[in-house]
């Protein structure tokens, strides 16, 4: 006798069941604007209970903040904090890990430094992978870095290759000409302070100087817009001319990279955090920081520090919100990010293309993703965790930061495998689990103007024992620009410190 | 006599159907796009048997010579079919011209045989039932061919020899009807003559049907298929003719029986016979058991441990009745250590030190598989090398694939080790590569284990003599970052194959 359960199940068996899409778990990670947001709105603040006296507190703990720490503490200055909002350091070079991989949540790698970033070089000598001259095999992005889906497949290399005609080619050859002409200058190093001088190209945006400059190729101009969204958020008619000349003509290395882990940038920050946990306070916004005499109390929920001297390695436009008396920070302007870390059990069909580190769709409104298991020493893998990238940048900011929370998890799911279905058709059923983080002021955007305005270089002089170090103050946001502002800010407020009790140091 | 007709028409219906499925499945194979091939291949065999069917009307005596010669027609062209599209594939440029010329053509003449058929036979039956029966086994036919095909055929046979087998069916027709119609026929003996030709020629090709799919693409088993897996990893294919037995990985020749003492010899022997006192040995990739059986001559070996990624392939060939006889069924020793992991991830997380390693991996193919012949990969090896321990490393084709082989050499010698390149003629793979490297200076060994079938304190040293065409090249060494070797081997192997 059949049972009336097993009855309703037999269809179920035959396989006569409706076919339902996969199930995809997932949601909003790391989401941090509720402070700000306090911030912004002046909602009241508990009054911390106890009060601390510490020479030295650096407010925040991305890569300027820890960069600073890293400073002080090599100089063997041992008496600071290192206040960080979150309960992981790192800001953008956080990194997150589940039982495939470990994987980024922003920053992913650091182009091979160059002779002349000697900073960068000695932080790196000083964790291992640089030694005698020599960058260790192993944290060189490995072959195949990156490759491109254009006209219905992949091609080696994010330059747009396939498809391209004469007149193509010699634009891409006459691009890169100009662009070692802006070398030759010696104006466009990293970081960008040794070598910038005021500039008119910085008045116009780079999609006029192409257009100026007679470049028309439709490739070519998708390749430097990429690049003007991969780097600083922004469409091309929306950035700097100078910014985008610097993301090409600052670079020239002699080793194949980029430096990378798989968990991106996240690798330098665990490295520095564990040197500097002593230090480190997680958990701890600063609400408020107040001058009084020479000295300065900052104040998080849970404690007050009275300090010296303070290195404010947060983002800018977040000064005049805290610090009582700071200006607004007028003319920066941030990007809103969304990355996405995408669960794979399995691995979508290749085509006999080789899945590369950095994978980029021609044509899409998104940066394309990152493997994480692309780092892996193991000639197999079957899982891997995809990080996705997306700028937004064809939306004013505000704009897009509205759109950042008015839309739910499962709108951005759709988007994200819609557009990867685009590569990849079989994407769905490989695709586990989608974290998404949704970042409002990601990374600092060098519009037209702003780079050498006096609304920037306002904030590079220190305020009276105040010193800013995000790389926010270099117009555009990347890990030597926040180490260069943080060590900077370090070594001033060392001076300060230095005059305040001549024993310490 | 009723039963034989129609057994004819079941035979003639299958073998119709068997070309249309072999001409879809190798344009599929060779072509990809398997929605497109079949589709195409389907719609012009059907209409072909529609132009078939209209000729028919054309036909009007001696309609049973006519069917002969027709089945006979068949069974050349239907039978040779696989035979020429690949070698139509592997050298002309025509080859998608050839396909619909060849489905044409075989459509073409099955569409004639079941009009000419019925009409021959419409004296001895009624209309109505000749045309229930014809078409019932017509389509019986079809299905006994097409559950025949992907379960029997394709596996055991291969496309090239399922051809022509079922061509000697149409051929056995052919004489089946000499006698079954003989008082219709006048030149029977003219006929039957023919048959055999036809049968003779088709009995011939499969006695060659290796020969033909070899000389055409390797990855098309030519021999009878004694087992196949697919693991997650890799597929894994062991192919037997006669007394050789050959194994492929993901359609890549591993070995041939015939031959292989010649490669494993080359192998093991050069190196470990120059370390008397080694103790300990790691045999990375060789899941086939092959190298360790040369190891295991040494007795002074007290332990070898070998890592390869496909726990099924070690398995087969520790259990496997045909497999573990060829490595004289090593994997059962119990000096012998099986572990199953991914080689470069293992050795870095493992702290022990061997006297010799063989790095015995798969060609660089993919920048996947190129890892392993990294300066990185080396330089983590060379820390696993006892003091005075040597490493070596299959290294592909100095002769086919030149500047690969010296690329291997040199990244060799990146990771700091001393290298000694040599090579060795295996028949069924060509001139062969490998590279001993070493910390200190290394000798060709003076003494030999016993038994060897190839090498001999007489021939070892020459190994390491390179003829003029195998001699270095200038090439980068290959690292993570920026894997030439990939590019190197792509382009060699590319050259070779044109």
């Amino acid at each position: 006798m059949i049972s009336r359960r097993q009855f309703i199940a037999a269809p179920a068996l035959v396989g006569l069941w409706p076919k339902t899409d996969r199930k995809i778990t997932g949601g909003f990670v790391n989401d941090s604007f509720a402070l700000g947001h306090r911030l912004r709105d002046r909602a009241p603040f508990r009054v911390p209970a106890q009060q601390l006296r510490v020479p030295i507190v650096i407010v925040g703990g991305g890569m300027a903040g820890l960069n600073a720490g890293w400073h002080l503490d090599k100089r063997g200055f041992r008496d600071f904090v290192l206040l960080e909002m979150e309960q992981q350091g790192g800001g953008n070079s956080r990194s997150g890990e589940n039982e495939i991989s470990k994987f980024p949540w922003a920053a992913h790698y650091v182009p091979v430094p160059a002779k002349g970033e000697s900073l960068a070089r000695e932080l790196f000598e000083e964790l291992g992978v640089f030694r005698d001259g020599k960058w260790d095999e192993r944290v060189l992005c490995f072959d195949p870095q990156e490759r491109l889906f254009i006209n219905g497949h992949w091609q080696e290399g994010i330059e747009p290759e396939d498809g391209a005609t004469r007149k193509d080619r010699e634009q891409y050859r006459r691009f890169v000409e100009k662009i070692g002409e802006f070398r030759a200058t010696g104006q466009f190093t990293v970081p960008m302070e040794r070598g910038a001088k005021p500039s008119l190209l910085d008045q116009m945006s780079i999609a006029d100087w192409m257009t100026q400059q007679g470049f028309d190729s439709a490739p070519l101009r998708w390749y430097i817009n990429y690049a003007c969204r991969d780097d600083y958020g922004a469409l091309a008619k929306d950035t700097s001319a100078w910014a985008g000349i610097q993301y090409f003509a600052s670079r020239e290395p002699e080793e194949k990279g980029p430096l990378t882990w798989p968990e991106g940038n996240g690798w330098i920050a665990a490295r520095l955090i564990e040197k500097l946990k002593r230090y480190i306070r997680t958990g701890e916004g600063v609400y408020r920081v107040v001058r009084g005499g020479n000295k300065f109390r900052v104040l998080t929920e849970r404690t007050e520090y009275v300090a010296d001297a303070v290195i404010w390695a947060a983002p800018t436009f977040l000064a005049p919100y805290v610090i009582e008396g700071a200006s607004h920070a007028d003319g920066f302007q941030y990007s809103p990010w969304l990355t996405a870390n995408l669960t794979l059990d399995r691995i979508p069909e290749q085509k006999n293309a080789e899945p590369a580190w950095d994978n980029v769709i021609y044509d899409s409104p998104a940066l394309g993703y990152v493997n994480a298991t692309h780092m892996s020493l193991a000639t197999h893998v079957d899982r891997t965790v995809w990080t996705f990238y997306w700028s937004l940048a064809e939306y004013a900011p505000a704009e897009a930061r509205r759109l950042l929370l008015a839309k739910d998890w499962n709108f951005w799911k759709e988007a994200i495998l819609n557009d990867l279905a685009r590569a990849h058709p079989d994407i769905r059923p490989c695709v586990a689990h989608i974290d998404i983080m949704r970042i409002g002021h990601a990374m600092a955007r060098p519009s037209p103007g702003f780079l050498f305005s006096e609304q920037r270089e306002r904030w590079l002089k220190p305020a009276s024992n105040m010193f800013f170090a995000n790389s926010d103050l270099s117009g555009f946001s990347i890990f030597e620009e926040a180490q260069y502002r943080g060590v900077e800010a370090a070594k001033g407020a060392l001076r300060v410190v230095g005059q305040a009790s001549p024993t310490k140091a | 006599m009723t039963i034989a007709l129609f057994l004819s028409v079941f035979l003639i219906a299958a073998c119709g159907l068997i070309y249309e499925l072999i001409a879809g499945t190798l344009a599929s194979y060779l072509l990809g796009d398997t929605v497109f091939q079949f589709s195409t291949i389907i719609g012009c065999y059907l209409f072909a048997m529609g132009i078939g069917s209209y000729l028919s009307r054309f036909l009007h005596r001696g309609l049973v010579a006519r069917f002969v010669s027709i089945e006979l027609m068949v069974g050349v062209v239907g039978g040779f079919s696989s035979s020429i599209l690949f070698l139509a594939f592997a050298y002309t440029e025509a080859f998608r011209f050839i396909l619909y010329v060849v489905v044409i053509l075989v459509g073409t003449l099955v569409g004639l045989e079941i009009p000419l058929l019925m009409r021959i036979l419409k004296e001895r039956f009624q209309f109505r039932e000749l045309v229930s029966h014809v078409l019932t086994f017509d389509y019986l036919g079809a299905l006994g061919a097409s559950l025949l095909f992907p379960i029997l055929l394709v596996p055991k046979l291969g496309l090239v020899r399922s051809a022509l087998v079922f061509g000697i069916f149409n051929a056995g027709v052919a004489l089946w009807s000499t006698y079954l119609f003989r008082e219709q026929i006048g030149r029977t003996h003219v006929l039957r003559m023919g048959c055999f030709v036809v049968m003779l020629l088709l009995g011939a090709g499969t006695i060659f049907a290796d020969r033909i799919s070899n000389a055409a693409d390797n990855s098309l088993y030519a021999d009878e298929v004694i087992f196949s897996r697919t693991t997650p990893y890799q597929r894994i294919v062991l192919t037997k003719w006669k007394d050789d037995l050959r194994l492929f990985l993901n359609s890549h020749l591993q070995f041939s029986s015939r031959d292989e003492y010649r490669y494993h010899e080359a192998l093991v022997h050069p190196g470990l016979a120059a370390l008397p006192g080694a103790r300990h040995v790691l045999v990375l990739g060789g899941g086939d058991g092959l190298a360790v059986r040369e190891i295991l001559k040494y007795p002074s070996v007290e332990n070898i441990t070998l890592v390869d990624l496909d726990p099924e392939m070690t398995h087969l060939f520790t259990t496997h009745p045909v497999m573990s006889a060829l490595n004289g069924h090593s994997f059962s020793n119990l000096r012998v250590h099986v572990i199953n992991a991914d080689a470069f991830r293992w050795l870095d997380t493992n702290t022990e030190q061997f006297d010799f390693i063989v790095a015995d991996f798969p060609d660089p193919t993919s920048y996947a598989l190129g890892k392993l012949f990294t300066t990185a990969f080396y330089r983590l090896a060379a820390k696993h090398l006892a003091s005075g321990g040597l490493i070596v490393v299959q290294s592909t084709s100095p002769l086919f694939a030149r500047q690969s082989y010296w690329c291997i050499v040199e990244s060799v010698k990146e990771a700091g080790l001393r290298v000694y390149p040599y090579h060795v003629y295996v028949p069924s793979f060509g001139e062969w590569g490998y590279v001993i490297g070493s910390f200190a200076p290394y000798e060709p060994p003076k003494q030999l284990p016993a038994g060897l079938r190839f090498l001999s304190t007489a021939n070892v040293g020459e190994l390491f003599i390179f003829p003029v065409d195998m001699r270095p090249v200038p090439a980068e060494p290959n690292r993570l970052n920026d894997q030439v070797l990939v590019r190197y081997y792509e382009q060699e192997w590319k050259d070779v194959a044109h």
